[in-house]
């Protein structure tokens, strides 16, 4: 059994060793399309273009346009003359966010009485669209709070009736991620996804090629275990991957400040028993394939919905009720749970207990299945 | 874990058989179309069966059977002893076998692929070094033992091939089409070492398309759509054809060729230089040769002896070419 397997392994990593291609796609790939997708995949809505139509022509107008548009959230993208043509530039795209300012804003805002503007919004991406609308709203909200301090306090003191004015103060802290960057939350889950389509893609391509090639049956033929034939052509990718997960951590840390908070041999246990997962449905793709074309579809269709249940990309809390326990069996959210919270929060082994003992359980299911599928392929 | 899982052994109970190759009855369909079908086989020990007949006539699926590769829908049978329908490691030690398609690792050298399957084959080292040097000088690959095997040419590989089928010194050897793509000398080459492990004991089927290679078999089994048309010595087989054989030359071959095939009887033309053979069945075998003396084209018609191919031919189309009489 023992001389069988490292025959397996030695042959694999001789045959990868010496493919050059395939060397590059499992070490430098990964790299590559960490720090592509790290800058790719951002929340954060920033510098949405904004145009300002002013129809009043005052300075309380103008001071309150350029108020909206000094800070990060727009930028600013030209003055129009009326709301005929804010539409035209929301509706042609040149801006995404119109502000439309009435005649009469300065002087209504001068006697007190209560005004309105107009806020055209692109809606067709709908989280740039609600950012932009909380963001307007907030400093609308926030102007008006001052007006009415600032007359407030003209009242108070012409009157001579002592009253302080107090509105609340909130102040936040955010935990593990001050700055709310996106991407310390975001590169893990990165290497997550990029760890499994390495794995789950280098083994189901492996096995096919070598049915393909006809070594399959020349194997066959071999007294060997189908077992060991899976776990020979398992445990080199394995290793593979968990190089390959060292060098994104390590890149996570230098490129995105990524900070690494726990113990890493938390993260790497995790990340070998979430390999142990992909690799078998790797294995059990190229199993159930009868060419590599067909098993590399057959990993794409069990890639797509492990990415996007994983609460990767929407937080698990967002999908519908019935959807969230299925998250469950979904090795890539246990396996960014873990690498999240070890590289972010610091956590160790006992506070992950569950994601790990839920990995194993998956492990536990589709490397057996793998097995079992591959002894009824070879009969 | 489970090497030790034993199979009904046929020889133990009743000493019914101790043959190398004992199929029964076997059968196999891919999705309702039959590919064999009822397929008896037995092979002793050195013994050299071919197993022959045109593409598509199941021979590849057979081997695939008798090799543990493909269960049998029906029938059963048994390798040494070991049954084929439950492949257990005293049966995958038993077979060597060379498939028709390439089945070595391109990437890996000569050296590495006989490690490699020596490996698996579980020989201790020592073993695993006087073999593959064994075999490497048999077959003259040693000077080439670190070339890759996709840079050998047809030839050498099929000899690599069958090095690694013969590592573990199986009591059987398989071929499917062993000679497929191999030029004459390499070809002849292979036809000698075969020799060689058979005159050591070993039982060789191999499976072939080609009539002058059947030939060199002790035994052959003449396989036509799934189905075992005749079985015997391919010298006995000649002699117990009921037909007749004739070589004509003729003018205008490609006009006449047709007109002749037609002819009553004609179970088969084939080429042979430029003239043609005909295989005739036996009570038309007089007219046929009135009716081509009787016509200007036929510049000269004579009965031959028939050869292993004609036999062949003339079973394709009628099973009923061989006399029962004696024989096999």
């Amino acid at each position: 059994m023992i001389t069988e397997l490292s025959a397996i392994i030695a042959k694999e990593i001789r045959q990868t060793a010496r493919d050059r291609k395939m060397l590059g796609l499992l070490l430098f790939a990964p790299l590559i399309q960490l720090t592509i997708l790290g800058f790719a995949v951002n929340l954060q809505v920033e510098r949405v273009g904004m145009v300002v139509a002013d129809e009043d022509h005052t300075a309380a107008s103008r001071a309150f346009a350029a108020g909206l548009t000094a800070g990060s959230t727009f930028s600013y993208r030209g003055h129009l003359v009326d709301g005929q043509e804010a539409v035209q530039a929301v509706s042609s795209g040149q801006a995404s966010i119109a502000l439309v300012i009435p005649k009469g804003f300065g002087r209504s805002l001068a006697k007190g009485r209560s005004t309105a503007i107009q806020v055209l919004v692109d809606g067709a991406d709908s989280i740039q669209g609600v950012v932009s609308q909380n963001a307007v709203a907030a400093y609308v909200a926030g102007r008006s709070v001052d007006l009415m301090t600032e007359r407030l306090q003209q009242r108070v003191r012409q009157s001579g009736i002592p009253a302080t004015i107090a509105p609340i103060q909130v102040t936040f802290r955010h935990f593990y991620n001050p700055n709310l960057d996106s991407y310390i939350y975001f590169v893990p889950g990165v290497s997550a996804i990029l760890l499994l389509v390495v794995t789950v893609v280098v083994t189901a391509l492996g096995l096919s090629r070598e049915d393909e090639a006809g070594t399959l049956e020349q194997v066959l033929v071999t007294p060997l275990r189908p077992a060991t034939l899976v776990l020979g052509k398992t445990l080199p990718y394995a290793l593979i991957g968990l190089v390959d997960m060292a060098l994104v951590i390590a890149a996570g840390a230098m490129v995105f400040d990524v900070p690494i908070r726990g113990e890493l041999w938390v993260a790497f246990l995790g990340g070998l028993l979430y390999m142990l997962t992909t690799l078998g449905l790797g294995l059990l793709a190229g199993t159930l394939a009868k060419s590599q074309q067909q098993a590399f579809f057959n990993a794409a269709f069990f890639l797509m919905p492990a990415m996007i249940l994983s609460g990767f990309i929407s937080p698990i809390q967002a999908m519908p009720s019935w959807l969230q326990p299925v998250t469950a069996f979904d090795p890539v959210r246990h396996f960014v749970e873990i690498l999240r919270a070890v590289l972010l929060k610091g956590a160790g082994l006992t506070d992950l207990a569950p994601s790990f003992v839920a990995l194993a359980g998956i492990g536990l299911i589709t490397f057996p299945m793998a097995i079992l599928a591959l002894k009824r392929k070879l009969r | 874990m489970n090497a030790s899982r034993t199979d009904p052994d046929p020889t133990a109970d009743g000493g019914q058989t101790a043959h190398v190759v004992d199929l029964r009855g076997v059968c196999h369909s891919f999705s309702g179309t039959p590919a064999v079908t009822d397929l008896d086989l037995q092979l002793e020990s050195g013994e050299l069966y071919g197993l022959v007949g045109p593409d598509g006539a199941g021979k590849s699926t057979a081997i695939r059977m008798l090799t543990g590769l493909l269960a049998p829908d029906r029938g059963e049978g048994w390798v040494c002893g070991h049954s084929i329908r439950r492949p257990s490691r005293a049966l995958r030690q038993a077979i060597g076998y060379m498939p028709q398609q390439y089945s070595l690792y391109g990437d890996l050298s000569i050296d590495e692929n006989l490690d490699f399957f020596g490996h698996l084959f579980g020989l201790p080292r020592q073993q695993r070094r006087e073999r593959k040097s064994r075999l490497l000088s048999i077959t003259r690959l040693e000077p080439f033992r670190s070339r890759r095997a996709c840079d050998l040419s047809g030839g050498m590989y099929k000899k690599l091939a069958l090095s690694c089928a013969l590592l573990h010194q199986p009591r059987l050897l398989v071929l499917d089409e062993p000679t497929n793509g191999v030029d004459p000398v390499s070809r002849r080459e292979l036809w000698d070492l075969l020799y060689e492990f058979v005159d050591e004991g070993m039982a060789v089927l191999l499976s072939s398309p080609y009539m002058d290679e059947a030939a060199r078999c002790h035994r052959v089994g003449l396989l036509d759509r799934g189905r075992l048309l005749a079985e015997g010595e391919p010298t006995r087989l000649i002699e117990r054809f009921v037909h007749r054989t004739f070589l004509l030359r003729i003018t205008g071959r490609h006009q006449v060729e047709d007109l002749i095939g037609a002819q009553p009887g004609v179970l088969a033309l084939s080429p042979e230089g430029g003239d043609i053979r005909a295989v005739v069945r036996q009570p038309e075998a007089a007219g046929f040769r009135q009716w081509a003396t009787s016509h200007a084209f036929t510049v000269r018609i004579e009965p031959v002896a028939p050869t292993f191919e004609d036999v062949f031919l003339g079973l394709l189309k009628d099973p009923a070419a061989i006399e029962e009489r004696g024989g096999a």
